[in-house]
Formats: structure tokens, sequence, C-alpha cells
């Protein structure tokens, strides 16, 4: 199907990937026995990691080599480090963790070990989404098979490097997959994020230096110490290397996950890789990267799925999880809904996102439901305005404002007729939207 | 020490402390919700915001309570970017805010309604339904919780944790919905709980025993000093015009309370109402008290006190130092020893604040060369004297009222709020309350706490230092013309 060299699903696509036998025979965990039997020290790892220019994959896309530069020098500090694994994948929309740790358990747990050695963590947090079952299910498996290879625990594989590996169920909160919000909630918490600074490089879980990464960017690792820097960098553009997770969702003939290097256009994962737009319709637009992006009208489809060009856009990569609506679709009511999940899981520690997540659904409801006016579409993009950036202790008030105000900016018209008509254009005549049942 | 610019001015700031400390003690009044100099700064109402320069780079707009100094940072809290920032806070603070302060007894005292003054835009924007919530929700006996009015600072969640380190009170549930709740609806507990009022910056926490019962800025503010233990905390006396007290409330004072009391202490304050006092005083006719002049009673106390030697002297620990002088010079022209009755312990010691001392001045009366007298010890002395002077406030509370209304033997001369009753009673001298005074104590730890008159004295009512001075006196020029 596709014409581009593939690693990160290799593995996941043969039958039983997920048992030890099979993928050990497939080379799950050459990489952790190449670091531990020829000696590669941490900073050889770090410094090969820094060269891949590998960016994490859990929205931000920060170097990750960089961020496992930030850990402390082990000689000056001798504090106890931990690697926390953030695995609570609950963006609406993003799904491609989930895939890993279901189809290759094995190859993210020596992601985690690689990681781990890097940083010098003697322990390995797994926190996993609360709904994310039979991914939990299959990945605490793997850690109990890999502990009877002696690859988790004392002295890996005959060498120095010890790692214990904890595995913990998040309770269905967003918040908890906000890297201190993650923190909080491992420590038996409230997920209720720390402001930064301190980050947690310095004082992370129980005050320990910590690095929180997520699934997709250690399960890159592995590949990254065995096949070279250089490699890594042939694929993908020269700021965003390597393959990454595409989910696509929404009104497309062949939604799923597909592994895609950096760079190829929305166009072509629209048309070439999910069969184009469901039931021959035309496309409205697209969240590029999950709910918390802004939306993409139609004529931005040429855009490269990569950082700096859906920045460009104005928009963001996020987590790369396509969200496509046809032209039937209402963005008031999309918006809506996007703006009902940030009310609710907002944690509600700042003003900013406590009151404005919930004023944001509000007002996107009564101009769905035909009750809005012409000034509260102003009122969006003020409000929002009022929240982001960077106007809270995380990114979740940021993460509703964003939405809104691309909505907002792309399609005030539809917004406006809502306001002229009394009612939802996308709808027949004498129907009216079901009010909302409970969340979740 | 840091050297760092507030608006233009190169001032020096504690490192230690955060940005929001260094602008407080220097003039530029940032607005804070969550932050309370007492507690662990969480910078979640993020309505501290100023714009901080470092370097060359360009200004940055950030909570204040989280920010630590730098050397060099120029902050300005003024900035047009820094206000914008604040009235979108508290834009969104107001949101679901029921605005109902004309019955809010937190009103005129209230940290939002002040900076909604100061940065607000004067009208609200939202049209929306405000949340719907408890009103009213006990949470024991001393406090009762508003959740509509509550903005989620988290204050007194970090009070109980931190302060009396008796986590009682969390957030519940998440985001919107988000209340303030004890477990399981427990009522609070603890002697701690009046400082939730205290810090709650709105008016979601409010005493019980003040709910309704002033408007704020009726109150005449007089700063004072705590009576119920030896610790002397800080406090503000605060009387509606002129005549009743209507609450207490701690002051900051970094040598002994910071900025917390007990409540014990809190809730004396409805000792100082009573109305059954002897104004301005009484003396034995015939067989009845019969109110007469502060010099009408002296004349008789004098002449009381010298037809019988052999006097006993007991002071209330109340007394303040000023009034321990007066009463060390009466003793010495009676021939007595000065001594004060010290009550035993109350029980209420705890780590924090209250030491279960009952006597505020024991310090002060014991360098003044008193002596501590046990209660059963004051009463045999009484019993066994031909004639007793008791001064100072409560003291015949103190010795127990209905044991010296039955003594028939011997005869007392008070200087007390109140007047005794029985036989033995020949003069009752009104005196000032502790709210009607000025004095000072000494605390268990040698700080000296300041008592202010925080309400006129009742009409003919004249200083337990002057009563005594000229009970004194009059003692010196009727004992020699007697002679």
């Amino acid at each position: 199907m596709s014409q581009y060299p593939t690693y990160l699903l290799d593995r996941a696509k043969l039958p039983d990937a997920h048992t030890f036998a099979v993928a050990t025979k497939h080379g799950a965990y050459e990489a952790l026995r190449k670091v531990l039997k020829e000696g590669i020290t941490p900073a050889q790892i770090i410094q090969v990691v820094k060269d891949s220019g590998l960016r994490g994959r859990g929205g931000a896309g920060f170097p990750t080599g960089m961020k496992w530069g930030f850990m402390p020098d082990p000689a000056k500090d001798t504090r106890p480090r931990y690697l926390a694994l953030n695995a609570d994948e609950s963006e609406p929309g993003t799904c491609k963790d989930r895939v890993l740790m279901e189809m290759d358990p094995h190859g993210f747990l020596e992601g985690c070990l690689v990681a781990a050695y890097a940083i010098r963590a003697q322990a390995i947090y797994i926190y996993v989404r609360g709904e994310y079952r039979a991914p939990y299910n299959r990945v605490a498996a793997a850690v109990e098979d890999a502990r009877k290879a002696g690859l988790v625990g004392k002295k890996i594989l005959g060498s120095d490097f010890s790692c214990e590996v904890w595995m913990h169920k998040g309770a269905g909160a967003y918040i908890c997959g906000e890297e201190t919000g993650l923190m909080e909630s491992l420590e038996g918490k409230r997920g209720h994020p720390r402001p930064k600074p301190p980050f947690p490089a310095m004082f992370g879980l129980w005050g320990q230096p910590t690095t929180v990464n997520n699934v997709e960017t250690v399960f890159n690792a592995p590949f990254i110490v065995l096949r070279g820097a250089e490699w890594f960098k042939s694929m993908g553009t020269k700021t965003s290397t390597g393959n990454l997770l595409v989910g696509v969702s929404g009104h497309v003939n062949r939604p799923g996950v597909y592994e895609l290097p950096f760079g190829v256009t929305c166009r072509e994962i629209l048309d070439d890789v999910c069969g184009g737009m469901w039931k021959h319709k035309k496309l409205k637009g697209f969240l590029p990267g999950g709910s918390s992006t802004g939306v993409l009208p139609a004529s931005f489809i040429d855009t490269p799925m990569e950082h700096d060009a859906i920045k460009a856009t104005g928009s963001m990569l996020g987590t790369a999880a396509m969200i496509v609506m046809d032209e039937d679709t209402c963005m008031v009511r999309a918006h809506e809904i996007i703006a009902r999940f940030y009310e609710h899981e907002s944690c509600g520690q700042c003003s900013q996102c406590r009151e404005g997540t919930q004023w944001l659904h509000q007002i996107f409801h009564r101009i769905e439901i035909g009750q809005g006016k012409r000034e509260d579409i102003d009122m969006l993009v003020t409000l929002s305005r009022g929240m982001a950036p960077g106007k809270t202790i995380c990114a979740l008030s940021d993460a509703a404002a964003i939405p809104t105000l691309a909505a907002v900016a792309h399609y005030r018209g539809e917004f406006e007729d809502h306001v002229a008509k009394g009612c939802c254009p996308f709808l027949p005549a004498g129907v009216k939207r079901p009010s909302f049942a409970g969340a979740h | 020490m840091t050297k760092i610019t507030i608006n233009g001015r190169v001032v020096e700031a504690d490192p230690k402390k955060p940005l929001i400390q260094a602008c407080h003690e220097n003039g530029a009044d940032v607005p804070m919700y969550c932050y309370h100099p007492g507690l662990t700064p969480v910078g979640s109402c993020r309505i501290c915001q100023v714009e901080v320069q470092q370097g060359t780079a360009p200004g940055r707009v950030v909570v204040a309570c989280r920010t630590p100094v730098v050397e060099g940072m120029v902050v300005d809290t003024e900035s047009p970017k820094a206000h914008e920032v604040r009235r979108e806070c508290l834009e969104f603070l107001l949101k679901n805010h029921p605005l109902d302060c004309p019955i809010c007894d937190k009103a005129g005292e209230c940290d939002l309604q002040d900076y909604a003054f100061a940065e607000g835009q004067g009208e609200g924007r939202s049209n929306e339904p405000r949340r719907k919530l408890d009103k009213r929700k006990s949470l024991g006996d001393v406090i009762v919780l508003d959740e509509e009015r509550c903005i989620l600072c988290s204050r007194c969640v970090r009070f109980m944790e931190e302060i009396p380190k008796t986590p009682q009170l969390a957030v519940a549930d998440l985001g919107s919905r988000s209340v303030i709740a004890t477990f399981m609806d427990r009522p609070l507990s603890g002697n701690y709980q009046g400082n939730l009022a205290d810090v709650c910056p709105v008016g979601a926490l409010t005493l019980k025993q003040f709910r309704f019962q002033a408007r704020v800025w009726n109150l005449k503010k007089t700063l004072s000093t705590c009576g119920e233990c030896s610790r002397g905390c800080a406090i503000t006396v605060e009387v509606l015009r002129g005549k009743d007290v209507k609450r207490f409330r701690p002051r900051y004072e970094p040598a002994v309370n910071q900025w917390w009391m007990c409540d014990t202490g809190r809730f004396s304050s409805e000792r100082h109402n009573a109305i059954e006092r002897v104004v301005p005083a009484a003396r034995r006719v015939e067989d009845l008290l019969r109110i007469c002049s502060v010099d009408e009673a002296l004349a008789q106390a004098a002449e009381t006190l010298l037809a019988h030697s052999g006097a006993v002297c007991l002071a209330s620990p109340f007394m303040t130092v000023e009034e321990g002088k007066a009463f060390g010079a009466l003793c010495k022209s009676l021939g007595a020893t000065p001594a004060f009755v010290s009550p035993p312990p109350s029980g209420l010691q705890d780590s924090l604040l209250n030491t279960g001392d009952p006597c505020p001045n024991r310090r002060g009366l014991a360098e003044l060369g008193f002596e501590a007298v046990s209660v059963a010890d004051a009463r045999a002395r009484i019993a066994g004297a031909s004639v007793s002077v008791l001064a100072g406030e409560r003291v015949i509370e103190l010795c127990d009222r209905a044991m010296l209304a039955t003594m028939t033997a011997t005869r007392i001369v008070t200087f007390d709020t109140h007047a005794l009753e029985g036989a033995a009673a020949m003069v009752c001298v009104g005196i000032p309350e502790q709210v009607e005074k000025i004095g000072h104590w000494v605390n268990v730890d040698g700080h000296v706490g300041k008592l202010s008159m925080a309400r006129p004295v009742p009409l003919g009512i004249e200083p337990l230092t002057r009563t005594l001075a000229s009970l004194t006196s009059l003692l010196a020029t009727s004992g020699a013309s007697s002679r």
C-alpha cells in the first residue's frame, strides 16, 4: 500500500507478535542486548538519539535526546532516577500508542529499557490509560515474560544495569496525561498538574529526577540504537526525522493507524493511504493532530504532515491524529463536542481553565441550538485569548482555546449562519439536537 | 539578599521567597487569591500576573507567587499587559460567582470585590446561568461553606494540611464541578477552624458566630492582644458602633502567632459583651451594696482597709504590667506581698499556639515580683484574713464567685468588672474590660503584647491604674491623719 520504508509496525503486523517467542524471533531486545553486551554508554545513546533528531511523539515534539540530557549528572546527583512512560493516551482522535502496546508490547518494553538505560533510571513506571485494558494486559504480560528471561529486574542480562518496571492504571482522567499531572497521579494524589519550574528532570516523581516519555517516542529508541542516526534521518524531513504513526479517524473510507514518514502531505494520507473521503463526499476540514490542534479547512490539505509545516498553518502536529470531516459536518457542533470534552476534563486548578472551558462550551452550545448572538462569536475569541497561551499551569487551557480560535477564524460564516437562522443549518427542518447524556 | 527592580525602584529581595512577597514588601500591590504568605504557593488562581524582564529577553507576564527572585530581574506590576491578563482572569473568576455581596459577610473586606474594582471591567459579559450549588453547607460548629461563592483557591485545604496539620478539607470533583468538601461530609474538628474564615479570600467560608452580625465597614478595628492563654496572640478587636465586640481576628505578628489564632481565643470576644457590670462602683450601705461614685467607694475601701490589719492582696492574671505596678504599690502600703491567682492549665494546650496556661501576663507579673497562688490557696488566704483586696478582670470568677459569696467572717474589696455578692463584699469598684484599656502583657516567650482601647469605657469607670493609685494615696493620707 505504501511505498515508504517502515519499521515501527513491521513486527506488530505479524501474528502473535505480542508473545515473547514471536517477538524475540523477530528482533525484540536486540538493541538492549547490543547496548549491554557491547558496553555502549548511556552518554553514547543520548548522543545517537540527539543526532537522529528524534522528537517526542506525545504532542509537543520536543527533541528526545535533549530531554534525556536534562537529567542531572549521576556523579553529582546521586538521587534515585525514574523513567515514567506516558501511556495515558486520551486525546480524542489519538490511538497510536494503543496499537504499539497491544500488538508489540515487547518492542515497547525494549524501548522503555533502552531509554531507562540512557537516563540511568532505576525504575520505570508505565502509566496506562484506565480504559486501555487489553494494552495494559499485554504489556503486563510482556513485563512478566521479560522478567523470566532476565530482561527486567536486577542485573539485566548479567550486566550492571538493573531496572524495575511498575505498571499503573489511570482512572480515566485526560489531565493525568499531562506529565506533571501524571506524576501526581502516580504518587497517589489528585491529578493536578504542577507548576513548572521545577521541571521533572530536577524534581519529578517523589521529588526525584524523572523523565516522562511518550510510548511511541521510546519505541523508536531501539531502532536508532541498532541502525544508527543516519538511517533514522534518511526518513522524514530535515527537522522532523523518522516515521510516525498517523491515526486517521472521521469521514474516510479506511480509518486507522498508519506508519508514515514525516513530510507526507495530508492529501496523500487522505487519498492514497485512507482511500479518500467516504460516500464520495467533499472534504470540509480536518484536525491535523487530535482535538487540541486547530481545525484546518480543505484548502490546507496539501500541507506536509510534519511539525514546522503544520505550525506554519497556525495549527499543530500534536499526536498526528487526523480527524477528517466531510462537507455535511457542522463545525459548531463539532467544536461544541470538543469544548464539552475540555470542560469535563479540566482539573479545575486554574481560574481561566476551570471557568473558561465551561464558558466556551456554554457559548458553543447556545450557538448550536440557535440561541447565540452575534457578539457571542467575538466572545469566543476574546475568551480563548484570555485562556491561552501560557496563562495557566498546564496546557489544557490552551488545548481548549486553540481549536476554538481556529474554528472561528476559518468558519466564522458558519457561526454567523447559526446566529442568523436561529438554528443549526445542517439539521433538517424540525429536527432538534439531542441534549447531552453524561460525559464518557 | 538579591537586588531586583520593582516598578522602577531597585530594591533588595529575599531570594528564598517568591516574587510576590518582594512586591508586597515594596509597596507594589499585586493581587492574590491562592497565595498566602503563610502557606505553600500553588500558583493556581493566576491573578498575581506581573510583567518580568530578565536579561535581554522580552518581558513576560508570569505569576508572581511561583516566580523565584533572580538578581537583576526587572518587574513591572502595573504594565498594560499584566493588567490585561489580570482583568481577563477576574472575568473568569466572576463568571460563576453569585455576586451576592449585599448579603455577604465578606463584603467590604473581600479580595475578589477589591481587585474586581481595581482591575475588573466593571461589567460582566456572561449571560449563562451561574452555577447552582449549596449556599449554606455546615462544616461543623464553626464554619459555614457557601459553595457558590468559592473560587477554589484551595487556601483552606492547604491551611488544614500545613498549619494545624490535620488535613480535613479537599477539593472534590473535577473542573467546573469542583467544590470544597470534607471527607464524607464529616464536620470539621480542631481548635483552629476559625482561621479558615480568615484565609478564605472571598465569602465562601464564614464564621457561624459572625454570620449576619455586622457589615465589616461598620466595625472599628483596634490592634490588641488576646488574653485566653499566655501566648498572647496579636489580634484586632472589632467593635460595632462603640458597643459590642463582634469579633477577634488574628493579626500578623511574626514573633508570636504569625497569621493565626485558636478558636478559644477567637470566640472569647463574646465575653466582652456582658451587660451586668458594676458601673461605676458599689459600696455596702447598711446591709446592701449600693451604686455609688468611684470616690465614695474608694473612701469606704480605705476606711475598711485601715480598720483591719493584715490585708490579703490578690491580683488577676489578666492584670497588665502597668496595673501590676499600681497594685504592687498598694500592696506595699498595706504591707502585703503581691500575688496573683494562677488557675490550673486549661487543658487546651497544643503544639501550635495555645499554651494551655490561662494567665496572659504570668511572665509580666512574675517579673514585677508577684507570687503565683493557686486558686485553692487564694481562697484559703481570703477566708483566713480579716480583709482582702481582689483586683483585676475576672479575679472574682477565678476565685470562685459562689464560694466567695458564702463567706461571712471576712471583708472583701474588689476591683473587677462585675460586683461580688454576699456578706463579705464591702466595696466593688468597676474597672475597664480588656478591650477598654491601654496596657501591656508579657507573653510566655517574653514578647510584649499591647492592649489598646477598642471601645470607650462606660461612663464613670476609671482605669484600674488610677483607682489603685487613688486608693494607695488615700490610705497614705487618711492613715497619716488617723495616726
